[in-house]
């Protein structure tokens, strides 16, 4: 073991500081050949039949890692300098690369070759580390051709000029990943390299083939330097750049030196910059703020529409509510006090794989085979992407994926290149993959290291378990499920029993599935990372394995199962006296749909033991609701669809609303019950590391679009609490039937998310869940198919002093990062499921053109928003042909009216029109849902 | 402190007098002097030397900090001693601070000249990074191993190797930053600026037994000194810095007589120092 | 953040259970009884032992066994971060108090009645570990000394980072806030004589972060030993014996 030391500097604070580390070189760091006869062969990873084996420059992982993952590469040799700056620059790649790397299925060996005695290097004196890096990697790269003799050719793949010059000279094999793409023979693999900007290889620039319209049409972006220097003083703002949802042209940067979101009005303004970059911002003068429009250079082919879409359930995913009509008329408008401001340079890129298709155009004559084509994303707040491929004519009724690799400021679109392919365009199997993909949702069956950690099929309740003095014996009460039908994932259950006091003693009882999962095993990893299973329309993705989910933890009804219950004892009036936490061992005796506990609850000629068991519970539940409802809880109303689907062609037959009965309230009130006594109960044994959910009040600028609307129709909401709104809501009832469900579904959108958070992160008061009206809130009671339930029993146990709390949670930015990853996953597997109900949606009218009623929710320039209560749809009605502006149709935005000319018709919001409803296809493979008024 | 008996006194006094002292030397005869640079990785720069049973670390350590406003075109250097206990058991505890105290004046004096950095024998021009708003601090650190007599000389040393062996990272100041601002500097990885140490002095003190004065004296003959003069001298034979040491008076021809030798002595020591000095930085670079 | 790669090198290319490169030399401080200086890896001290000797503080003599006295400190340049603190801070404290207790368990104090033994250990550069490093000096140095010892004392620290136990942690890593193990043992006799963690572990993964730590200061006893038999050689050799 060699030793030799490594000299650093580091700046902290402003301070310098010498450090000093040491580096020590070995000479047990072996080549992963096989056919290796020097070295240990155990690790090895390049196959045996290698004739060449491949050296990867820095340059080429951070470019083309698309073209890594295609398997067609194959026997690489990844050097650690090379990871490291990897690491340093891109670390989403980092991680790709990582993965490729401990792939069992390719070959791709790490060479840590920083410590190894013959490969190491020291920065010679005046040497750039860059230079000093790219000297490593051919001193290691030589050393291979060296160390595997004459027969195997050990190739260096760089796209940096100099690089490949100085291995050439050095007697290194060297060629430019196209090159040794081309030599490959796979012509559909060239659509996979990224195109060498200028500065590396000195190409003729192919991103635009007609020099002569090229023109600058971005301002130049500062130079990193300028851009620090300028964040100094304060005259840039830093933050990330969020893309409106709705409308692409406007963005807005969360800017904590403001102290307020700074509105990026238009791609101009912009400048290049991607949803999620992180950017610096200049503030436009005041009196350019929220005129931006004019500013904007969107282009007519740009221009852009609404579609039919579900209707949001929270603030986070409605569009923003401001200057929708406000480029027609507003001149009086005093200017906004919002700042607006345009992108002067990027600090961090966010770039990633998008889902979309190409933009139909005609097959080009000649020219190689090779096309350029615009791909359009299906996120709409991502630019068209201009790319290149030889495979135009495969590719144009397809969905594809696509990656951005540069956007200079020439050109109008960003280049990217062609990754994959997922399908046919409006196939439901290609678009279902679609939504999976755009929400990154991980669909992979589980692996065999997952599945190993399940216990051994058919499984059943052991001596063991029953033994166990942690474990209660509750095989005797009459346990019994409701749940939705079909659910096969059943993870509640409850039991009440009459007390001869007359007290009422109720237990839920809830899969206890760490039981099963138990923490640090790759089951464990898995089910944290997939955060939530996924409900689509036609299937389910689960965030555990199927035997567990249906089976081993599912509560089904005549078999024993393992459960974690609480059980209170409750007066008549639903007081609690007493609560107390126990595994259990259960045996449910029915298994009932919602419809079929309604029916027997209904049915008065039932006096059987369960039916008096459901009623008792109901009386209980009614009594707690309206306490809870007393106590200021909100009653949201969502407009949630329910298909039916064919079991042959799983094509919708038929869409309707989500009808709630009492049954569904009444399951509903005993969980929450049961959530708040779980986070009572961990919050006082682990105050710093219990895993909680909150709901945030709603800012005054996200209630309002409600107010504004109740304004319009004259009616006064009082948004000062939970309980004056949810007063206000009871008050606000109207001729209409359905007037005060509208209004409640437009106050649910006007709510923000509900979060989990690590209650060490925050202080008690911010625990509060507002929806609820409850100081305290978590989740308990699916563990089967929500990690933070699975999380929560983990620490219920431990509170309960059954098990020792698993050291993660001593580790608090990885308790908060794990919060953070479940709040991702939350909001992405809902993402996906209203993209599965748009989409079946879509595929339901396609053959049933439709004749309906709407509401009016918003009013527009050229027509207006309606809301089809039936199926909980929302899209723009157009009262103009797209294209004229106005027209003879003119919005008074006061009282949210928009009024022909002449007076002869308006429409005003909350009015209920009729519409007729029909799959169109503007353009070819692209079909989508139109409203037309009656 | 040294114990010792009336005869060793005598033996001690009676040596010097006589121009053969206990060990076997002259009177201005140094013992071997040994030399070793960078022996702290962390520091900048720093050097060991060892000066018979005597036995000194010095190291530099280079901060950003501002001038002081008086002197808006000089960095600022800042010398302390410290004695460790392992030299001796009665520098446990704070039993060290009287000592360190002295010495760290002494070398302040003896090597930075007066406050306005006049006169100073590194030249603290060379540490401004902005002018008025920016330098280099270097703080020198001496730290007493082993004391056998004679610590300033062996310090004085030791802080010239360790200023020779100092590297300071180059510094490149953004450019545009107004006149009111921090400036923004980007420090260098590599490029390190090397001081120039040639105006460095060393110190020689003469001590002053019986009638006789005697260069680089142990510990056992300290305890016998009357008085002691400590002068800095620089290569040209200038000198920078002088202090006298203990409570007897001196005779100012004496002391003349003691200046022009110690600048006989200062040949020496330089030649031997430099030639120690540049030893030691081949032996660094080739482990 | 990652200690150790998936190829199982720490950043530093050591292995989980090795241990950096250490170093002892006999004999720094030539005035004291006995000396010496102890690196391992960046971390460099130098310990000096004065005694056995007349006791200073009257008051402190005990009858039937030597007075052992101790005092750390460490060198202003010792850190990256240059410290200008004043002696006797409580961290200083402490670890004087650990070493004299760690060392008075081997010294054979009953021998050397009414005297007085003083071990001075000085951090000329930390780097993790510094506590080891200062009793694996203070042993060399008593050796020199030639203070009968019933065995000799030896100590090495060991971590648990990335799930993985570490041997003798370097500053990076024992700055990660994983628990710490600073084991001591007398190597013949097998016996751990100090034990000190930070930070909390599980009973399980202890007892194996325990045994590295344990296997360490068996490595360094080995090494030690080594260092004193060549030193004796030495001596041997220019006494012409």
């Amino acid at each position: 073991m060699l030793q030799s030391k490594s000299f650093v500097r580091k700046t902290k604070q402003g301070k310098v500081l010498k450090v000093v580390r040491e580096h020590y070189l070995r000479d047990d760091i072996y080549c992963g050949a096989s056919i290796c006869k020097v070295c240990d062969t155990k690790v090895a990873r390049l196959s045996s039949s290698a004739s060449t084996i491949l050296v990867l420059d820095t340059n080429v992982v951070l470019n083309q890692i698309d073209l890594l993952e295609n398997p067609a590469i194959d026997d690489v040799v990844v050097l650690s300098v090379v990871l490291d700056e990897v690491k340093n620059k891109n670390l989403s790649v980092y991680n790709r690369l990582r993965a490729l790397c401990s792939n069992t299925l390719r070959k791709f060996f790490v060479f840590s070759n920083e410590h190894h005695k013959d490969t190491y290097v020291k920065a010679m004196v005046g040497e750039s580390p860059n230079d000093r890096n790219d000297r490593a990697i051919r001193v290691a790269t030589n050393w291979y051709q060296r160390h595997l003799g004459g027969g195997t050719r050990v190739l260096l793949i760089t796209n940096d000029k100099e690089n490949k010059r100085k291995a050439t000279d050095e007697g290194i094999f060297a060629e430019t990943v196209e090159t040794y793409v081309k030599s490959l023979g796979q012509p559909n693999l060239l659509d996979l390299v990224v195109h060498p900007t200028s500065e590396d290889v000195g190409m003729e620039d192919v991103e635009d083939l007609r020099p002569s319209k090229r023109k600058v049409i971005y301002i130049e972006h500062k130079p990193m330097s300028e851009i620090t220097a300028g964040l100094h003083r304060g005259i840039y703002h830093q933050g990330k750049l969020r893309v409106n949802r709705y409308n692409p042209f406007e963005a807005y940067v969360g800017s904590e030196s403001i102290g307020d979101e700074i509105i990026i009005q238009g791609r101009g303004n912009m400048n290049r910059a991607f949803d999620g970059d992180v950017v610096a911002v200049e503030l436009l003068p005041k009196e350019q703020w929220h005129e931006g429009k004019s500013l904007s250079i969107a282009d007519d082919e740009d221009e852009e529409e609404e579609d039919v879409h579900l209707v949001p359930n929270s603030a986070d995913d409605a569009p923003r509510n401001r200057d929708t009509i406000q480029d027609s008329s507003s001149t009086v408008n005093p200017v906004s006090c919002r700042p607006s401001g345009r992108v002067v340079g990027i600090i961090k890129r966010n770039w990633q794989s998008y889902c979309g298709s190409l933009e139909p155009m005609p097959m080009p004559a000649g020219n190689g085979g090779i096309a350029h084509a615009l791909f359009v994303s299906k996120d709409r707040r991502i630019p068209k992407i201009r790319i290149q491929t030889r495979q135009l004519g495969n590719l144009l009724d397809k969905r594809i994926i696509v990656t951005v690799d540069s956007w200079d400021c020439l050109s109008r679109y960003p280049s990217g290149h062609y990754v994959r392919t997922i399908g046919e365009i409006g196939d439901r199997d290609t678009e279902t993959k679609v939504v999976l993909i755009e929400n990154d949702i991980n669909s992979r069956p589980f692996s065999t290291q997952v599945l190993a950690c399940l216990p051994p099929l058919p499984w059943s309740v052991s001596t063991e378990d029953l033994m166990n003095p942690n474990r209660q014996d509750l095989r005797q009460l009459r346990v019994f499920s409701v749940d939705p039908p079909g659910c096969r994932d059943i993870d509640d259950a409850l039991h009440c029993t009459a007390l001869p006091d007359g007290n009422f003693e109720v237990g839920v009882h809830i899969a206890d599935v760490t039981n099963f999962v138990h923490s640090g095993t790759p089951l464990d990893d898995e089910a944290s990372q997939r955060g939530t299973s996924v409900y689509l329309v036609e299937r389910r993705i689960d965030m555990l394995p199927k035997p567990l989910t249906e089976d081993i933890c599912s509560l089904r009804s005549d078999v024993e199962r393992l459960a974690f219950s609480v059980i209170w004892v409750m007066t008549p009036e639903a007081e609690i006296i007493s609560t107390r936490y126990t595994k259990s061992v259960i045996k449910s005796s029915a298994v009932m749909s919602y419809v079929e506990a309604q029916a027997r609850m209904d049915d008065s000629r039932l006096m059987d033991p369960l039916t008096t068991d459901l009623r008792n519970l109901n009386t209980l539940a009614k009594i707690m609701r309206q306490r809870r409802i007393d106590r200021g809880a909100l009653t949201l109303a969502s407009a949630e669809v329910k298909f039916q689907i064919d079991t042959e062609t799983h094509d919708p037959l038929d869409i309707g609303m989500y009808q709630i009965r009492e049954a569904n309230q009444m399951i509903e009130e005993f969980m929450l019950a049961a959530n708040v006594s779980v986070a009572e109960k961990i919050l006082k044994h682990f105050s710093m590391c219990s895993l909680l959910r909150r709901h945030p009040s709603p800012t005054k600028e996200m209630l309002e679009p409600l107010l504004r609307t109740a304004a319009a129709i004259g009616l006064d909401l009082d948004v000062s609490s939970s309980k004056a709104l949810a007063d206000s809501l009871d008050r606000a009832v109207g001729d209409d039937p359905y007037f005060n469900k509208l209004i409640r579904i437009l106050a649910t959108r006007c709510m923000p998310q509900a979060v989990y958070f690590c209650s060490g992160d925050l202080t008690p008061p911010e625990f509060h869940h507002y929806g609820l009206a409850s100081p305290l809130y978590t989740h308990f009671t699916s563990p089967i198919r929500r990690y933070a339930d699975v999380i929560v029993h983990r620490l219920l146990a431990a509170a309960l002093g059954i098990y020792k709390l698993p050291t993660i949670f001593q580790d608090r930015p990885q308790l908060t990062s794990i919060a953070d990853n479940l709040n991702y996953r939350h909001r992405n597997a809902q993402m996906a499921s209203w993209a599965s109900v748009e989409l079946h949606t879509l595929i339901f009218f396609r053959k049933r053109p439709t004749d309906t009623e709407a509401r009016i929710v918003k009013i527009r320039a050229n027509g207006f928003i309606v809301f089809v209560p039936k199926y909980g749809i929302e899209g723009p009605v157009y009262l103009t042909p797209k294209g004229e502006k106005g027209g003879d149709w003119v919005v008074d935005e006061e009282h949210q009216k928009v009024k022909k000319m002449d007076g002869s018709i308006s429409y005003s919001v909350l009015q209920m029109v009729q519409i007729h409803m029909e799959v169109v296809e503007p353009q070819p493979n692209r079909p989508k849902l139109q409203l037309t008024l009656m | 402190m040294v114990g010792l008996s009336v005869g060793e006194k005598h033996f001690i006094q009676g040596g010097i007098a006589q121009d053969l002292r206990s060990d076997g030397r002259k009177r201005l005869t140094y013992r071997p002097i040994s030399v070793e640079t960078g022996v702290l990785a962390q520091a900048n720069g720093s050097a060991r030397v060892k000066l018979g049973g005597t036995d000194v670390i010095a190291s530099v350590k280079a901060e950003l900090g501002r001038p002081n406003h008086l002197y808006p075109d000089k960095g600022k250097v800042s010398i302390y001693v410290d004695c460790s206990p392992t030299a001796a058991p009665m520098f446990e505890g704070r039993g060290g601070e009287e000592l360190s105290a002295e010495l760290s004046a002494a070398l302040q004096r003896c090597l930075l000249g007066g406050r306005s950095g006049a006169g100073a024998g590194i030249n603290l021009s060379a540490l401004i990074v902005v002018e008025g708003k920016m330098c280099w601090d270097l703080y020198i650190d001496g730290l007493v191993v082993s004391s056998d007599g004679n610590l300033l000389d062996a310090l004085g040393a030791a802080i010239k190797a360790a200023l020779s062996n100092t590297g300071i990272p180059k510094v490149n100041v953004a450019v545009g930053a107004s006149a009111d601002e921090e400036p923004e500097v980007d420090i260098s990885d590599e490029e390190f600026l090397q001081f120039d140490t040639s105006g460095v002095p060393v110190i020689v003190t003469l001590t002053k037994v019986g009638r006789h004065y005697i260069a680089d004296a142990t510990l056992e003959e300290e305890s016998q000194m009357s008085s002691a003069l400590s002068v800095s001298v620089d290569r040209h034979g200038h000198i920078c810095g002088m202090m006298k040491r203990g409570g007897a008076g001196l005779d100012p021809s004496v002391i003349l007589d003691m200046i022009s030798v110690s600048k006989h002595v200062s040949d020496q020591l330089i030649a031997k120092l430099d030639s120690e000095i540049s030893a030691a930085e081949v032996d660094e670079a080739e482990s | 953040m990652e200690f150790v790669s998936p190829e199982g090198l720490r950043l530093d290319g050591r292995r989980p259970m090795e241990m950096r490169q250490i170093r002892g030399e006999v004999g720094a401080v030539s005035k004291a009884d006995g000396s010496a200086i102890f690196e391992m890896g960046n971390t460099k001290v130098i310990a000096a032992v004065y005694g056995p000797r007349e006791v200073q503080n009257r008051g402190q003599q005990m009858s039937d066994q030597a007075l052992v006295r101790c005092e750390y400190s460490m060198a202003n340049f010792s850190t990256g971060d240059r410290m200008r603190k004043p002696k006797g801070d409580r961290r200083s404290i402490e670890i004087s108090l650990v070493i004299r207790q760690t060392m008075e368990a081997c010294i054979m104090t009953h021998l050397m009645p009414r005297s007085q033994i003083d071990i001075f250990v000085q951090v000329l550069q930390a780097d993790g570990g510094t506590r080891s490093a200062c009793i694996n000096a203070a042993t060399l140095a008593l050796a020199d000394a030639g203070i009968p010892m019933r065995d000799l004392v030896t100590s090495c620290s060991a971590g648990y980072l990335n799930s993985t136990p570490l041997l003798d942690l370097n500053y990076i890593e024992d700055s990660a806030g994983g628990p710490d193990v600073t084991v001591g043992i007398l190597s013949k006799l097998d016996k751990v004589t100090l034990l000190q963690m930070d930070a909390k572990l599980p009973m399980d993964i202890f007892e194996n972060v325990m045994q590295l730590a344990v296997e360490g200061c068996k490595a360094i006893a080995n090494y030690i030993r080594e260092v004193l038999l060549e030193n004796t050689k030495q001596l041997e050799h220019r006494r012409g014996i």
